[in-house]
């Protein structure tokens, strides 16, 4: 079995292995609908558009894809829900109801506030990298060290 | 570029947010081909970021999921309308006997035999209308006949 094959299930074991047929829409949203409800509410705040995006993320052909996704499942769904709700944000931008947060130029560059501004503000590597005056490698070398100080269990 | 380098680039990072280049993502498959190192650490990673959105989970209400479970049996019709109705097995077909569908032409079919039928009923009908007109003036010329031979008969008689 392939490293990759592995799925967590939160157990705490080393190596799970990965469902051998294809999940259908409904087994992956009661797995995994809370998590990506929350990724969407960290991009669009809004509930009732948060929920609209949830069930295009559901109802998406692309999950079906996550069947013959090399890493696991939950990482699909979360690549999947932050892309989806980054497009409704982007949406919303151009019609003009919704306004993006303050560009960070004071503030310190921080992991934390490159991973905002790429994760939740919906800004490319590059587009982090221009703002803030750094480099495209700094900014990926920056979604490194977010997830490693993030306090393991 | 060692592995250890490769990981600290953030390219696997990049790719979980969506970012990555195909560039990048042959360059990931073929390190987790290459390095067992690489491999445990995406293990590793992935088991790390699923904790950390698992911490700002939201239950969605239940409403969604009934939503989601509607869309997903529309898609299954969907799916099932692509195929001719005989590629389905018999024990389906008697399923589907009844369709709700939707007919927008104001043409009809009928057997082959309605033709000579139609054809049959019109003529006689044609013949009918003849015969019928034929003897009604032929007994209305009757009538004036009989008429005119009580008139003839009964006036000597004055």
């Amino acid at each position: 079995m392939n490293e990759l094959e592995r799925l967590n299930d939160n157990s705490g074991h080393p190596s799970v292995a990965k469902q051998t047929g294809p999940m259908t829409s409904l087994e992956v949203y009661d797995k995994y609908g809370a998590m990506a409800y929350g990724i969407i509410l960290q991009i669009i705040p809004q509930p009732n558009l948060a929920q609209e995006v949830l069930v295009n993320v559901f109802s998406s052909p692309l999950l079906q894809s996550c069947n013959s996704y090399p890493f696991t499942f939950a990482a699909c769904v979360i690549k999947l829900a932050r892309s989806k709700a980054v497009e409704a944000k982007r949406k919303l931008m151009t019609i003009g109801s919704f306004s993006a947060d303050g560009v960070h130029k004071e503030q310190e560059t921080t992991p934390e506030l490159i991973f905002d501004l790429a994760f939740r503000q919906g800004f490319s590597p590059e587009e982090v990298a221009e703002k803030l005056n750094i480099s495209k490698s700094d900014v990926l070398k920056a979604f490194h060290e977010f997830f490693k100080s993030f306090p393991h269990a | 570029m060692n592995t250890q380098d490769f990981i600290e680039s953030g390219v696997l990072e990049s790719y979980l947010l969506g970012f990555a280049t195909e560039e990048e993502q042959h360059e990931i498959n073929q390190q987790i081909l290459t390095s067992s190192e690489f491999s445990e650490y995406v293990v590793e990673f992935e088991r790390n970021a699923q904790r950390y959105f698992l911490q700002n989970a939201v239950p969605p209400p239940p409403a969604t999921r009934e939503i989601i479970q509607l869309r997903a049996s529309k898609t299954d019709i969907e799916k099932a309308g692509k195929h001719t109705y005989y590629d389905i097995p018999r024990t389906e077909q008697k399923k589907e006997e009844y369709l709700n569908v939707e007919v927008n032409d104001t043409y009809i079919k009928v057997h082959k035999w309605w033709r000579p039928a139609f054809i049959a009923v019109f003529v006689l009908s044609k013949v009918f209308l003849i015969a019928g007109l034929y003897y009604y003036f032929k007994s209305a010329s009757q009538e004036k006949e009989i008429e005119k031979l009580r008139t003839e008969i009964s006036l000597p008689r004055r």
